[in-house]
Formats: C-alpha cells, sequence, structure tokens
C-alpha cells in the first residue's frame, strides 16, 4: 500500500542510502498544525505517557521471573528447596553452574551448537525467502498451489516412526549434525509471515526495476532483499533460536556423545537428576544433586545467548526504508 | 478535513516466461525440502487406519478401517476435551495477539533508543523459557512450598480475602493459563508487529500529524489498518491450528491433577496420557488426522472469508 | 552395515591394547559358552546418562571381551524423560541392537505380544556364570505363561514399599522403634506439634496408587499392613485400575477380586490421607509435586519421612542431609506390627526391570554371552561400579565405597542379587531390612506370582479407564477432596468407562492363571 504524497521520484541508489540510516533525532522546533492549532511534534502525549508506563509494567511481569531464575541458579539448594524460590542469591552457591560445566563435554557441545545455529539459519533464511517471495509474487497458476503446498505440512504430519525411519533408513543421517538442521528446516508460520510482509512492499519501486529492465532475479536479490531487511532479521533471529533451543531432534538421530548439541546435554543431565534419585542404583552423588539450582541454570545458560542475539537483531528494525514510495 | 490515503491498487505485472523458470528455481529447494521431509512421511498417515502391529511395520500392518477413530470419539468425553481445546485455543490466541499488538504499538512510542532497545529485549524472553521453570514459578506463585502458602494468597490475606487452593479449583485455570500465554507470547508476537511497523514510512506520520492527529489517534487510524494483513495472517494460521491443544505448556503445569482436567484437559494431553503406557500407534495417529482435518476445514472457511473480506492481503 | 566399521574400531582397540599390556586381571574365567563366532557390536540401549569415565571403563571391558569372546559392547544412552518414549521407537523402527532395558510400566508387553523380544526360556541354562547368578525362584517369577522374555533385574528377592523416617526426629520425640501402624501415626502428629517448619510427611506427584495399595501393603494402608499376606493387586497395564485379589481365596483354586475402591483397607487408606491433609500431616501440594522436588526438601530437613523401596538407595538421602541437619539419621519402618523377622509378608518376586533382547535386529547369542560375561564378579564390578581403585574400593564386609561419581545404570544391563555391593553409608536399620529382603525364604510366595494380565483384548477401555483414574482417583490419593463425594464421581466415571467389562476380562485370565498352575 502507498500513500499520496507531494513526493520525488527516487532512484534506486537514493533507497539504498535511505536504507542504511536510522532515524535520526530531530531538532525540536515548536510547529503549529494549521488546521487546530495545536502544537505538533514530539512532546509528550498522554499515550505516549501511557506506553512508557504500559510497557514499563509489561517490562517488569517479566524481568521479575527473570530475575527470580538467575537468582534462583546461584543461590543454594537448601534455601530453594525450602522456599521455592529466591529473589536474592544468599547463600550464595555456584555448585549447579559447576556441574553443568565440568559435567563432560560442554566445549563439543556448544561447537555441535554453534554448526547447527549457523548452517542451519542460513540455509532456512534462503530456503525461506526465495519460497515465500515466490509466493508473494502472486503468479498464476504457481504461487496459489504453492501456498497450499506450503501449508498443509502445517497441519498434517505423519509422525514421530516415519520421520525416524526417513532419517535413519532412508537418507541414513545417523550420529550427522543435519539429520538436526533438515528435519525442522522449514517453518510453513515463519514463509507466511515473510509472504505478508513482501506483499506490502511497495510495487511501485519493482515497477520502476522493472522499467530500467533488471529481471525477476535481479530484482529479488539487488531489491527485495535490501528492502527486507526487517523480516529478514525476525526470520534470523526466530530460526536461529529454534536451532540453539533443538534437542528432541539430536535425541532421535545423535547416539554419539561428543556429537551432542548443548540442549540436549543439558536435558539429558536435568532429567536424568529429576529422575535418578527415584530410581534404583540411584548413588549419594545423585541424591544430593541440586535439582531446582540446576534447572534454573540451565534455564540461564539457554536464555544468555538469545538475550545477546536479540539486541543484534534489532539493529536491522530500521526506519524508513521505503522512504519516499512514489506515485507521481 | 483529513487527508485520506489513498489505496493505490497497483497492477501486478506478469513475469517473462525466462522469469518465470527464475522464479521457479528461486523455490525449487524450499520444494524440494517440503517433498522429502513434510510429505515423505506425511505416507505413514495410513497407519491411523490399521492395526499396528510393531514386527509388522506401518506398511505390513492389518487394515482396521476406522476403529482407531473410535476411542475417541466414542469415548463419553470427547464433547468436553474438544471444547476445551477450542475455548482455550481461541483466549489463548486472542490474548496474545492483542498483546502483541498492543506492545507494538506502544513500543514503537517510545523514543529513548536504549531503553526501546532494553525493553524490547526484556519482554521477547519469556518465550524461551521451558515450560518446566515456567510451572515451578507458577507454583512458587499459586501455591508455595508445601502447597499451603503463595504470593497471591499472601496478597489475598493482606486484603482479608479468603485463600484459594488454586490447584484444586478447575474454573479458575483457563484465565491462569491465559495470563501465561501472554506472558509467554506477548513479546514474541510483538516483534512480528515491530516489524511490520518499520516499514511504514514516517511521512505517514508525519502527515496524520499535520493534520492535527494525536499519538494515540495516530496508533488507531493510521498504524493499526497498516497491520491488519500481517494480524490476518496471523489469524487464519492460528485458526488452523485450534483443533491442536497446547501440550508442552499444559502438561507441564496441570501434570496428572485431575481435578483440574475439566477445564484444562486438551485433546493433546488427554491423548497422551492414554496412550502413554498402551503406545497404540495407530490411535496416535488417527487422533492427529482428526485434528488436522477439523484444522483444515476451519482455515479454509477462515481464508474463504478473508477474501472476502480484504481481498489483497489474503493469503491465497 | 554399521558393525562393520565397529569391528574395526574394536581391531584397533585391540592392537593398541597390545602395547598396555593384560596385567589388569580382567582374564577371568574361561568362557564355557557353546561353540560359534561371535563379531561385531553388542549395542546396549540404556537409560540415564553415560557415567564420567565411561570411555576408560569400556575401553578396558572390551578388550578383554573381545577377547574371550570376540565381539564388543556398545551403549548408548537416553535420558530418563524420553527413555520410554524413544526405546519404543527403536523398536519399532527395527533399530539394530542387542538389548534393552524394558518394563511392564514402560512398554514390554505390548512388545512381547508383537514378537519384538526374543524367547529366553531355554537360552539361560547354556550359560554357566549367568545361570548361577539368576535362582530358579526369580526365574520362575518372571515367566509369562511359562517363557521367559527377559533377564530380571534384581538387587534383592522381595520389594516392599515403606516408611523412610528421620531417626533423629524420632527419638528425641521419644520413638525407640516404630513397629506398628498406631505408633507410627502418632510420631506424625507429634512431629506436626512438636516441630515446626517440619512436615511430618513428603508425598510426590508419581506415586499415586502406592500410597493406598500395593503386594502386600499400601503405605497408608493400615489393614494392609496388619494382614500382609491378604492382598495381592494387579492391574491391566497403563489402565491405572488396580484390582484388589483375595490371596486366601486363590489358595482354594477361587478368584475373588474388587476394584480398589471397593476394598476395606483401601477405602480406609482414603479417610486417613484426607484427614492427614486436612490436618496438615502431609503436603498440600503433592499431586503436583515432582519426585525430585520432594527429596531435594526431604534432604534439606523439611519433611520428618518419605517414601522409601527395600532396594539400598533409601540412606543416599543421608548424604545431602546431613550438610543440612548434622545430627540426621534415617531409620527404616515397615509397621507390620512387631520385627520384621516375625511376618512373611506376600510377594510375586517379579522383578520391576528386565533385560530384554531384540527379536528383529538382536543377535541372541551374542547377547546372551555379553550378559554371562558380566556375570563374573571382575567384569560386573568393572563396568557397574568403574575402575578400581580410581572410581571405587572395595570395603572389608564386600561392600563399596566410591571414590568418584561414576554412576552407571545397572539395572538396564547387569543387576545379579549375588554381585550387587552395598554402599558403604547404609545405616543400620537400612542394612537390617536390606539384608532381611534377601532371602526367599522370608517371603510368601503368591498365588498369582507370574500372572501377568494381558491388556490386548481391553485396549481401548484400559485407555479410558487410565483416564478415569487420573482423574477422578489422583484427588482421592492425596486427599484433596472429600472422600465420599468423590468416589461417587469416580464410581460412576469408571462404570461409563466399562470397569464391569476390565473386571470380567481380569476374573477370566485370573481364574485361567489358577487353573492351568494346579496342573
Amino acid at each position: 500500500m502507498s500513500t499520496t504524497i507531494t513526493g520525488r521520484t527516487q532512484t534506486i541508489t537514493d533507497l539504498e542510502a535511505g536504507a542504511v540510516l536510522e532515524e535520526r533525532p530531530r531538532r525540536k522546533r515548536r510547529r503549529r498544525s494549521p488546521e487546530t492549532g495545536r502544537p505538533i511534534g514530539k512532546r509528550a502525549e498522554p499515550f505516549t505517557i501511557i506506553s512508557y508506563i504500559c510497557v514499563t509494567l509489561f517490562g517488569l511481569f517479566c524481568l521479575i521471573p527473570l530475575w527470580m531464575i538467575i537468582a534462583g541458579s546461584f543461590t543454594d539448594e537448601t534455601q530453594l528447596a525450602k522456599t521455592g524460590y529466591s529473589l536474592w542469591p544468599a547463600p550464595f552457591s555456584t555448585t549447579a553452574y559447576q556441574m553443568l560445566f565440568t559435567g563432560g563435554a560442554l566445549a563439543t557441545s556448544y561447537t555441535a551448537s554453534l554448526f547447527i545455529t549457523i548452517v542451519g539459519t542460513a540455509l532456512s533464511l534462503s530456503c525461506t525467502a526465495s519460497l515465500a517471495w515466490v509466493i508473494a509474487r502472486r503468479l498464476p497458476r504457481i504461487s496459489r498451489p504453492l501456498t497450499i503446498f506450503a501449508y498443509i505440512p502445517m497441519l498434517f504430519t505423519g509422525g514421530l516412526v516415519p520421520l525416524y525411519l526417513l532419517v535413519t533408513q532412508v537418507l541414513s543421517l545417523n550420529n550427522s549434525w543435519f539429520a538436526v538442521i533438515l528435519p525442522v528446516m522449514l517453518a510453513p508460520f515463519l514463509i507466511f509471515v515473510a509472504v505478508s510482509f513482501f506483499r506490502q512492499l511497495p510495487e511501485e519501486i519493482l515497477d520502476s526495476a522493472r522499467i530500467d529492465g533488471a529481471g525477476e532475479l535481479r530484482i529479488f536479490f539487488q531489491i527485495v532483499i535490501p528492502l527486507s531487511k526487517p523480516i529478514l532479521a525476525v526470520l534470523g533471529l526466530f530460526y536461529a533460536v529454534t536451532y540453539w533451543n533443538e534437542w528432541f531432534m539430536a535425541l532421535l538421530f545423535i547416539s554419539d556423545p561428543s556429537l551432542y548439541p548443548l540442549q540436549l546435554t543439558l536435558q539429558n543431565l536435568i532429567a536424568n537428576v529429576t529422575n535418578a534419585a527415584s530410581l534404583p542404583g540411584a548413588t549419594a552423588a545423585q541424591a544430593a544433586a541440586p535439582i531446582y539450582q540446576l534447572r534454573f541454570a540451565m534455564t540461564v545458560l539457554t536464555i544468555a545467548p538469545i538475550l545477546l542475539a536479540y539486541p543484534f537483531a534489532q539493529r536491522f528494525f530500521v526506519k524508513g526504508l521505503t522512504l519516499g514510495a512514489t506515485k507521481g | 478535513m483529513q487527508r485520506s490515503a489513498a489505496v493505490a491498487a497497483p497492477k501486478r505485472r506478469k513475469p517473462t516466461s525466462r522469469g518465470t523458470v527464475g522464479l521457479l528455481l528461486l523455490a525449487l529447494p524450499g520444494v524440494l525440502w517440503f517433498l522429502i521431509f513434510a510429505y515423505g512421511p506425511m505416507a505413514g498417515l495410513v497407519v491411523a487406519f490399521k492395526d499396528f502391529n510393531i514386527s509388522q511395520g506401518i506398511f505390513g500392518s492389518a487394515w482396521n478401517g476406522l476403529d482407531n477413530f473410535k476411542y475417541f470419539l466414542a469415548s463419553g468425553d470427547a464433547p468436553r476435551i474438544v471444547l476445551n481445546t477450542v475455548f482455550l485455543n481461541t483466549l489463548f490466541l486472542g490474548a496474545s495477539l492483542l498483546a502483541g499488538l498492543l506492545l507494538a504499538l506502544m513500543l514503537n512510542e517510545i523514543r529513548g533508543h536504549f531503553y526501546r532497545r532494553f525493553m524490547q529485549s526484556t519482554i521477547f524472553f519469556p518465550y524461551f523459557v521451558s515450560p518446566i521453570i515456567i510451572a515451578i514459578i507458577l507454583q512458587v506463585i499459586l501455591s508455595g512450598v508445601g502447597g499451603r502458602g503463595g504470593l497471591v494468597n499472601n496478597l489475598l490475606s493482606v486484603v482479608d480475602l479468603p485463600q484459594v487452593n488454586w490447584y484444586t479449583e478447575p474454573g479458575a485455570w483457563p484465565w491462569i493459563l491465559t495470563f501465561v500465554k501472554v506472558w509467554q507470547l506477548g513479546g514474541y508476537t510483538s516483534v512480528i508487529f515491530l516489524a511490520a511497523i518499520t516499514s511504514i514510512p514516517e511521512e505517514v506520520y508525519e502527515a496524520a500529524s499535520i493534520d492535527g492527529a494525536s499519538r494515540a489517534r495516530m496508533a488507531l487510524s493510521v498504524t493499526t489498518p497498516l497491520l491488519l494483513p500481517t494480524m490476518g495472517i496471523l489469524i487464519v494460521l492460528g485458526i488452523g491450528r485450534i483443533f491442536f491443544g497446547d501440550f508442552a505448556t499444559i502438561y507441564a503445569i496441570v501434570g496428572d491433577n485431575g481435578t483440574l482436567f475439566p477445564t484444562t484437559d486438551v485433546i493433546d494431553t488427554y491423548v497422551f496420557r492414554s496412550l502413554r503406557t498402551i503406545g497404540d500407534f495407530g490411535t496416535t495417529a488417527a487422533i492427529g488426522l482428526f485434528q488436522s482435518v477439523v484444522g483444515f476445514v476451519f482455515v479454509t472457511a477462515a481464508v474463504l472469508v478473508q477474501r472476502r473480506v480484504d481481498r489483497e492481503s489474503s493469503i491465497l | 552395515m554399521s558393525t562393520s566399521t565397529l569391528n574395526r574400531r574394536g581391531f584397533l582397540a585391540l592392537t593398541g591394547a597390545a602395547g598396555i599390556g593384560i596385567g589388569l586381571g580382567l582374564v577371568g574365567c574361561t568362557p564355557s559358552s557353546p561353540a560359534g563366532s561371535l563379531s561385531g557390536t553388542s549395542m546396549a540401549i540404556l537409560p540415564s546418562t553415560a557415567p564420567s569415565s565411561w570411555n576408560a571403563v569400556l575401553a578396558q571391558a572390551n578388550k578383554a571381551l573381545q577377547k574371550e569372546h570376540g565381539f564388543n559392547l556398545n551403549a548408548q544412552f537416553i535420558n530418563w524423560q524420553n527413555y520410554g518414549q524413544q526405546a519404543l521407537l527403536k523398536f519399532t523402527a527395527g533399530a539394530k541392537f542387542d538389548t534393552a532395558l524394558q518394563a511392564l510400566w514402560l512398554n514390554m508387553a505390548q512388545l512381547q505380544q508383537s514378537h519384538s523380544l526374543a524367547d529366553l526360556t531355554d537360552e539361560i541354562n547354556k550359560w554357566p556364570n549367568l545361570k548361577k547368578q539368576l535362582s530358579d525362584e526369580l526365574i520362575d517369577a518372571n515367566k509369562w505363561s511359562g517363557k521367559l522374555w527377559g533377564i530380571p533385574q534384581v538387587n534383592s528377592a522381595a520389594r516392599l514399599q515403606h516408611f523412610s523416617i528421620r531417626k533423629d526426629l524420632a527419638d528425641k520425640l521419644g520413638f525407640s522403634d516404630i513397629q506398628d501402624y498406631d505408633t507410627l501415626e502418632k510420631y506424625l502428629y507429634d512431629v506436626k506439634q512438636k516441630e515446626s517448619g517440619v512436615t511430618p510427611f513428603g508425598v510426590a506427584a508419581n506415586q499415586t496408587f502406592e500410597l493406598v495399595l500395593g503386594t502386600p501393603s499400601g503405605l497408608f494402608n493400615q489393614r494392609s499392613w496388619e494382614n500382609p499376606t491378604e492382598a495381592y493387586v494387579a492391574q491391566f497395564a497403563g489402565s491405572g485400575l488396580w484390582f484388589v485379589f483375595d490371596e486366601k481365596a486363590a489358595e482354594s483354586g477361587t478368584v475373588k477380586l474388587v476394584p480398589l475402591w471397593e476394598d476395606e483397607g483401601v477405602l480406609g487408606a482414603f479417610a486417613k490421607i484426607r484427614q492427614y491433609y486436612k490436618d496438615g500431616i502431609i503436603n498440600a501440594d503433592g499431586l503436583n509435586a515432582e519426585n525430585a522436588t520432594i527429596q531435594s526438601q526431604f534432604t534439606a530437613g523439611k519433611y520428618a519421612g518419605q517414601w522409601a523401596m527395600t532396594d539400598g538407595t533409601a540412606s543416599n538421602a543421608l548424604v545431602a542431609l546431613r550438610k543440612a541437619v548434622p545430627n540426621a539419621d534415617l531409620e527404616e519402618v515397615l509397621p507390620y506390627g512387631g520385627a520384621i523377622t516375625s511376618v512373611k509378608p506376600l510377594q510375586t518376586f517379579q522383578a520391576d526391570n528386565l533385560v530384554v533382547v531384540n527379536a528383529n535386529g538382536g543377535d541372541v547369542h551374542r547377547a546372551l554371552a555379553l550378559q554371562d560375561w558380566l556375570s563374573i564378579e571382575k567384569n560386573h564390578d568393572l563396568v557397574e561400579y568403574g575402575i578400581e581403585g580410581k572410581d571405587w574400593e572395595a570395603t572389608s564386609d564386600g561392600g563399596i565405597k566410591q571414590l568418584s561419581d561414576y554412576s552407571f545404570p545397572g539395572y538396564g544391563l547387569l543387576w545379579r542379587s549375588g554381585l550387587e555391593r552395598k554402599s558403604s553409608f547404609m545405616t543400620e536399620s537400612e542394612k537390617k531390612v536390606f539384608a532381611w529382603a534377601q532371602d526367599y525364604g522370608n517371603f510368601t510366595k503368591s498365588a498369582y506370582a507370574s500372572f501377568i494380565p494381558d491388556v490386548t483384548p481391553v485396549k481401548q477401555a484400559a485407555a479410558q479407564m487410565n483416564n478415569v483414574m487420573t482423574q477422578y482417583a489422583n484427588p482421592l490419593y492425596y486427599g484433596v477432596v472429600d472422600v465420599d463425594s468423590q468416589l461417587d464421581k469416580l464410581k460412576r466415571a469408571a462404570d461409563a468407562a466399562g470397569v464391569s467389562s476390565l473386571q470380567a476380562e481380569m476374573e477370566k485370565q485370573a481364574n485361567a492363571y489358577l487353573k492351568a498352575q494346579k496342573k
């Protein structure tokens, strides 16, 4: 969709230049609306104030449990067992982290997870964006069937056993990191989110490119992709997080512990500690494991990379990408 | 006098045949993936109509018609379970979309650069907390250690209200679970809306502001309509999954606590419990197929409705 | 096939080992196995995770194994949360492995019926070391209709659930040796009154029916403690609906059984639990509390008693408990009304865990050769406890002192009651109970000893019943609702789900079983 604005025609290079710039804060000059006489510009309005308050409240709503988790991961188990939670890590204890970090091959687990995340995200992003573009393009006799084709797997699934047979017997991918990447490579949900975004790209820009003689592929790679940085960042973030947290596929297909990704190593540790105490043959070491603390520590280890990755992705939430969409 | 945003209906140029080939090549990797990893295993759905025997495998087992479906559909629990599933999913979908939208709109108002980024990270992280941890924290809040206490009950006693044993009161749970879902998904959904907001040209806001619109009015009349396509997609996708209960979260929180089942038992948890030890692959597949087919019917209806309402932004 | 690669690896390990020397004392007994060339790798599916020095132990074990039998051992560990599903998946998908841990409470019945398990009835006798370690009573008790489908994994003859209480608190309150239920109850109430901050007893969400019934006793079922030879209980696997059988009637060949809500002892237990819930004797969040959480709270000193089993592990909690409460001590209480040696409680001697052999992708010969090899003390100790001197050392009374945190899920591969070592910090009380539990002669064998109900004819009704039991019976097990009104709801729901058909089928199978025993 585009609006009629007293605008200028923009060339492609202008757009690219504009796309790199972030919105710069402007000097406040009180302008007044010619119609209502009300001052316009960046002045604190009721809605803005409400927004600040609400967002802060929701942020607290999210932050307090996060704090409980972090504090809990550093609190000694005896204290946690008594109260169930902790808002301040006293008595301080790093037992859980020690257990997690010395519990075997954490270094190889990180390597495995990094490989899976990076390679997986690259594959997913490229296939998602390209497929989504072809659907968004509304090609006659191609896009509609593709839409249905990509949607059906969101509802219909053959289940675990056929997948297991496919990956282990037909494709022989046992003990390969690709067995973790490939089954979850494309998420129909994200494909359609991308489609929705692509459809909102102003047609004028594409048209002017076509007038200039660009072919379909060139348009995709040189115009659409740069303009789609926000959605690509979102997709990349979501996919990366999925791969980072993926442990079930690894559980199914990887039996060599030196190839386990991080999440599976942690899951195994927690699951065994949680259940070990009640099983025959449990040793005293297992009975003394700090279960509460371990679970909190594991959550922290899982969330930390994501909290670090998110601001990085936010840089792509750039305004003004479609500056001055044109319609003469 | 408001200057309305004239929506131009762009004429899409059909690509040349060379262009089409190029686009088909673009789509090829994705299509291949779907064929191998999505449609390949789907062949296993035939087991829903078979009496599965481990030694004979999926394709060697004997057919048994619709027997596997009888288990769930003929049981007296089916209506209640289905109702719970649909009701809870509707609540979750509506609440998380609304929360995501409001959060995106409000985050858009925040000018402080650092504060905004910080807030965006903060509300995003709950999505990655595993359901087990959510269950633990919820237990602390609602029932405390040993089951007699909890932060909520302490608050209630401060204002002289009677304490409630939350884990034996089924009535409150749809709302408690919705609350949890909003916490979990609010930030996640808002990210999607925020990405859409960033593609709204600043000129639109300037124009509206020249017309004298307050920020609230702008959010309502400018931003929100431009987010409707995204909203539409999310609703349609959500409707397709309406028969699939949120197993991970619900099972982690409710577990085997039978007193809460009247309002929180959904198809997936019901099936999981029933077939935990019996392990009948055929029945599990049958119920999954049932959920898929119903979801498909719903989503087709939703898409048709959307096409009627707003053809341009319809998914199909 | 992948075994060829592993064969190469095994060969390399052997050539490497040749330089290190064989002076590790592993060349034990000469294997007197039946002739046959074994090769490849015996893959064992095990729960839990690989112990910390697993690779070293495995290398050492394989040196000897390769030399004596010509094949290697390898294990795949699957964490407990996912074990059941993953093991079933591997069987279903025809994966290549030799043995796996299975049980009735996993999917053993289903696997047996679909011919996925190898018949071991005649195999045991071919392997002398194995035969020596498995007593005849044990084998007989674990045969299903005369056939043996798995090697039972037990470390005692009897498995009795009981109370593990804080001896230091009992001594402080004046209870020296609790032998009957009324005294135990008095102890619990005294703790509630006099020890603030301590809840008398901790119950966890996974216990459910164990709190009201068992063969022979349910935890809070006073009648079953006072009459420990009266009741045998059984269910269709996965249904959750336990039937209480009259043992006396069975001795005369008649089958008399009732659903659990019609048994006097169970009803008494429900009433008691409800009272305990209201009086704060048990924790109010039992329905939701994970077992690990309750354990954790117990070792932090929050409870004065918890559930325990006669498998020698109850004292494990003491190590952590002493950190929180320095003078803590534990006592194992079985409130039969007198000394434990004065009664002969009912037992079926059925093992909770068995090692099964994969019929469709495993090598029976190789699997049993491995089992035989593991029945030799040196080999058994190596794999189960680790490398002697580094991971553990022997104590004078044939027990074990752990030096590292090596922990192997022995019950998935190699438990032998004759070879299991007692941990060095077992309390006196537990030592007494555990020793008593070793001897088959101390117990009465049930008339239903090897009766395994077959769920196939009532599969769907059993699955329905599971839902009814989870929804309506669970609250009763934990006392969170009024007994009478909840019982009504339970009965009505059970009727609607077909309890009569389940009962009829159970009676039919029990009758057939007793008749077959008579012959």
